[in-house]
């Protein structure tokens, strides 16, 4: 008895009104400090460190401020609020069922008297006061049904009795979205994949410096990037190819907004720029004694692919230094940007086997530029380019797509249909006076329903009017025979 | 016969205002006229927006002066300049979309450009539909404080980055601006309501001291380094912010400007402290004071604008974080701007309630109409902002590979539908009407302008653009 009592005290709190708006609240309440609090994965750990005292930082980490979004509280309470709404529509849906189900069709007396747009039109007979009634009914767009009594017909007529539902059907949507999300925050991932042209991959970087393979793997096939006239980009391209077990199964042309989909996997371009990598660098070669035939030369150099200049000697480029500086006796760059870029060419000898070193510009300790056969001037630099894919994984998306929807319905029942209901009933007052009786209601949008309702009997005593006029002509033809 | 010496006057300070608004829009017409002539170009997006601007101040005057005298051929005069208005302003959407080549979405100037346009066309929608003549009275100031900042910010068309070409970012921002501006229409409505259920006046002095002591609270936290307020310094050339490096502007510090504002922040709160005083000792007297100190506090409050306007507006000011003299802009500090316009509006809506006539509630309908309108209202608004969220989520999809990523902007949103779906909840099950539904579609409002302008500015995230 004690513990039925706690249970249904339980339940009974669960299912209030009161409880899902404190549930509510607090979401909002966490939710504003999460966009005001910095957030983890997206703030650099420094940054985090700049912003916060250790000890409050420490705090913050330890409640999980600085990751709200992600900390197990915060699913927690997203799932308390499912269940409160889950529980509030329980509680409620037997009642609404039972009214959505078995419409109440005959009003009885207290009803009647209860009803706050309620109509009485003097009447001489039942049949044609009912007949009026369907007519006028009809004209305004309803289907009214005979209800047979004991020892009369009354009628019902409604509209959009399914709008008692919709409620449930906009509850219901949350509970679907909040599934899909669930099912994403738990079996879904995403994490990124850098390729250049020619190249193939089936590993996905994750966060943390994790990574991930897939069962197949994506080749590029070209990417690039179209630019506005002031030069900012306009459209990022890659043309990508599915391959599996060797065979190419799938591709496309994927640009930003209109990514490629295999096996549930998505793949967004994101980004595109330079790898910091050379692709081709354009050099001519001229030799050194000018008998050997005096035309420069032009070569396409691509890293550490020796080309053929003459018969004898070959050339290649070894590396390349986008922002050279010296210092301790050895080459370093500063930087990945092309700021200050230096070139090393080996240029080696078949028959002799002697390799010289070749630098542009020739830098001092290194550079053996005059033992060189050739004398080599860059004409052009072809940089590689990477283009930066987003990878995701999202096996409820579906779900959330669906609860859309099925919100965007139930939004509309609840707000632009409202259930209206009419009874029309033919009575008799003690002195025994017949008259009809009218009565209607709606759930919502109440004004409306009242000119509705103005309208309907309007259009009764019209019917009514035209009846007796019809009628009495007809004595009249009686008469006159 | 006092008495009807007493009207004549009236009736004629009354016409006085009509001249008086009608001459100074007149004499800004003949101004603009002159640099358009100076310039050759007459319908320009920039010379349209002013006389928007022109039209909307007017509107604006006549309201608060028909709030104020009770005269009604103010209210039609005030829907004529509405009128007129909105029709510069829709020339200036029109302009701005021819030149772009793209519905203007795409920046927060084009968002607050079509935001502006939305919110006159829903006031004169109200007036005609629901004959609520005086809504203006509360939108007009909001459009004028939105094309304000449009003058500010940088209006340079830019051509859209490739995660903005798609069609769902016109969908996402047209339910935006549409949700917004009928969020904005109920508010303007529920304070109609609070107007015309008699609510009492101190009261609604209490709420507007403490929305004024959040602002300068707000500033002051944020802002305020050693007795001088600190803001963005800014590149006149370049019309951009001096960033230090990647994600970190550079603070100029304006010397003694923090002083004011704690000075304000202290009057502004007087009248807070007064009510408190007066409802603890039911003394009446106070009150009195109360009413004075809002009086200085709007005097103080103009100053700080002022001085805010004149001192960051140009001149060149010392950083602590980097060497020599750098510029600002008002187009640098948005949110000290706005804030401080918004602080003056709310204490002038106090006056309007102070000043409250018989003939402003003969003009609105009755207060359970109000209430319905109000409610009615939000359930427009409320479904456009969840198809706001679907399309955002959507075109997020598309775009990043995540429909929703706990982006500030995304949160707010969230947050946003859930302070709504909270007000049907407790108007619909437990029949919250009247007051207390109006408050909540005030908070409603409130929380609408901080996911549009304060995450925008306050917070960092991927709606940078807008």
């Amino acid at each position: 008895m004690e513990l039925k009592g706690i249970s249904r005290r339980v339940w009974r709190s669960l299912a209030s009104i009161r409880t899902g708006v404190l549930l509510l609240i607090i979401v909002v309440i966490v939710a504003a400090a999460g966009t005001i609090i910095l957030q983890r994965p997206a703030t650099d750990a420094d940054e985090l460190q700049r912003a916060y005292a250790p000890q409050v930082l420490r705090i913050l980490d330890a409640v999980g401020l600085t990751d709200v979004f992600h900390a197990w509280w915060f699913v927690l309470l997203l799932v308390l609020v499912s269940i409160s709404i889950v529980s509030a529509s329980i509680d409620r849906f037997p009642n609404a069922w039972r009214y959505f189900s078995r419409p109440y069709k005959y009003p009885d007396e207290n009803f009647r008297k209860a009803l706050p747009s309620h109509k009485q039109i003097p009447l001489s007979d039942e049949e044609s006061g009912l007949v009026a009634a369907e007519r006028a009914l009809h004209s305004l767009g309803f289907k009214p049904e005979r209800v047979v009594r004991s020892d009369h017909f009354s009628l019902f007529a409604e509209k959009n009795r399914i709008s008692e539902m919709a409620v449930y059907v906009v509850h219901a949507s949350l509970l679907l979205i909040f599934f899909g999300g669930i099912v994403d925050a738990l079996w879904g991932w995403r994490g990124t994949m850098n390729l250049t042209k020619g190249e193939q991959l089936s590993m996905v970087e994750m966060q943390k410096g994790r990574s991930r393979s897939l069962p197949f793997a994506i080749r590029c096939d070209g990417a690039g990037q179209e630019n506005y006239k002031d030069g900012s980009p306009r459209k990022w391209w890659s043309k990508l190819a599915v391959v599996q077990e060797g065979q190419e199964v799938e591709r496309k042309e994927i640009v930003v907004n209109d990514p490629l989909v295999y096996k549930g996997v998505r793949f967004y371009q994101s980004s595109y720029g330079p790898n910091g990598k050379v692709d081709q660098l354009i050099v001519t070669a001229a030799a050194r004694e000018a008998r050997a035939g005096g035309e420069a030369k032009q070569l396409a150099l691509s890293p550490n692919e020796p080309v053929r200049i003459d018969a004898d000697t070959t050339v290649k480029l070894a590396e390349f230094i986008p922002d050279y500086v010296v210092r301790d006796g050895q080459v370093y760059t500063r930087s990945a940007e092309i700021g200050n870029p230096a070139a090393h060419l080996v240029v080696t000898s078949e028959k002799s086997g002697q390799s010289v070193q070749y630098w542009m510009p020739p830098i001092e300790g290194f550079a053996e530029n005059e033992k060189s056969p050739f004398r080599f001037e860059a004409q052009d630099l072809k940089m590689g380019y990477f283009t930066g894919l987003q990878v995701s994984h999202e096996p409820g998306q579906w779900c959330v797509w669906s609860g859309v929807l099925l919100m965007g319905v139930g939004l509309t029942l609840v707000f632009y249909m409202s259930h209206v209901r009419f009874w029309v009933v033919p009575v008799r007052n003690e002195k025994g006076q017949l008259s009809l009786w009218m009565g209607g209601t709606a759930n919502r949008n109440r004004d409306a329903f009242e000119s509705h309702f103005e309208e309907l009997t309007v259009r009764v005593a019209a019917e009514l009017k035209d009846e007796k006029s019809s009628s009495a002509t007809q004595e009249v033809t009686l008469a006159h025979k | 016969m006092a008495r009807a010496k007493a009207e004549q006057q009236t009736v004629a300070s009354g016409s006085a205002l009509i001249v008086g608004v009608g001459l100074t829009v007149a004499f800004l017409l003949f101004i603009a006229f002159l640099n358009v002539v100076k310039s050759g170009n007459l319908l320009s997006e920039s010379n349209l927006l002013y006389a928007a601007l022109i039209f909307y101040a007017g509107a604006g005057a006549l309201y608060l002066g028909f709030g104020v005298t009770g005269i009604e051929s103010y209210v039609r005069w005030a829907s004529l300049a509405t009128w007129a208005g909105l029709a510069a302003n829709t020339g200036a959407v029109a302009h701005r979309w021819y030149e772009a080549g793209h519905p203007p979405f795409a920046s927060i100037y084009e968002m607050l450009l079509s935001f502006v346009w939305t919110l006159a066309a829903l006031t004169l929608f109200a007036e005609k539909k629901y004959r609520v003549k005086v809504i203006g009275t509360v939108t007009m100031p909001v459009a004028i404080v939105g094309v304000v900042l449009m003058q500010l910010l940088r209006t340079d068309v830019h051509p859209l980055v490739p995660a903005l070409q798609s069609t769902w970012l016109h969908v996402h921002v047209t339910l935006a601006m549409l949700a917004y501006a009928a969020c904005a229409l109920s508010f303007a409505l529920a304070m109609m309501f609070l107007i015309q259920d008699r609510i009492e006046t101190e009261t609604f002095l209490a709420a507007t001291s403490l929305f004024t002591i959040g602002i300068y609270l707000g500033i002051l936290t944020r802002f305020e380094k050693w007795g001088g307020l600190s803001v963005i310094a800014w590149n006149p050339e370049e019309r951009s912010e001096i960033f230090l490096s990647r994600g970190v502007r550079l603070f100029v510090t304006i010397p003694d400007l923090g002083w004011l504002m704690v000075l304000a922040l202290l009057v502004v709160g007087a009248p807070f402290v007064l009510y408190v005083l007066a409802r603890a000792r039911k003394q009446d007297g106070l009150m009195a004071i109360a009413n004075r100190a809002v009086f200085v506090s709007i005097l103080l409050q103009i100053i700080a604008l002022a001085s805010f306007v004149l001192r960051a507006r140009s001149g060149q000011y010392a950083s602590l974080d980097a060497e020599g003299l750098f510029a600002t802009s008002l187009a640098a500090s948005p949110f000290i701007l706005s804030g401080l316009v918004g602080g003056i509006f709310a204490s002038l809506l106090y006056l309007l309630l102070l000043w409250r006539r018989p003939d402003l509630e003969r003009l609105l309908p009755s207060a359970d109409n109000l209430d319905r309108i109000t409610y009615k209202t939000i359930c427009i608004a409320f479904p456009l902002l969840t198809l706001m969220i679907a399309a955002g989520a959507y075109w997020a999809n598309r775009t990043w590979g995540s429909y929703w990523s706990w982006d500030p902007k995304e949160t707010w949103a969230a947050i946003t539908w859930l302070v709504y779906a909270g007000y049907l909840h407790m108007r619909i099950t437990r029949g919250w009407r009247g007051r207390r539904a109006a408050y909540f579609a005030i908070l409603g409002f409130a929380v609408v302008m901080f996911t549009f302008f304060g995450v925008t500015y306050l917070l960092p995230g991927l709606h940078a653009y807008a």
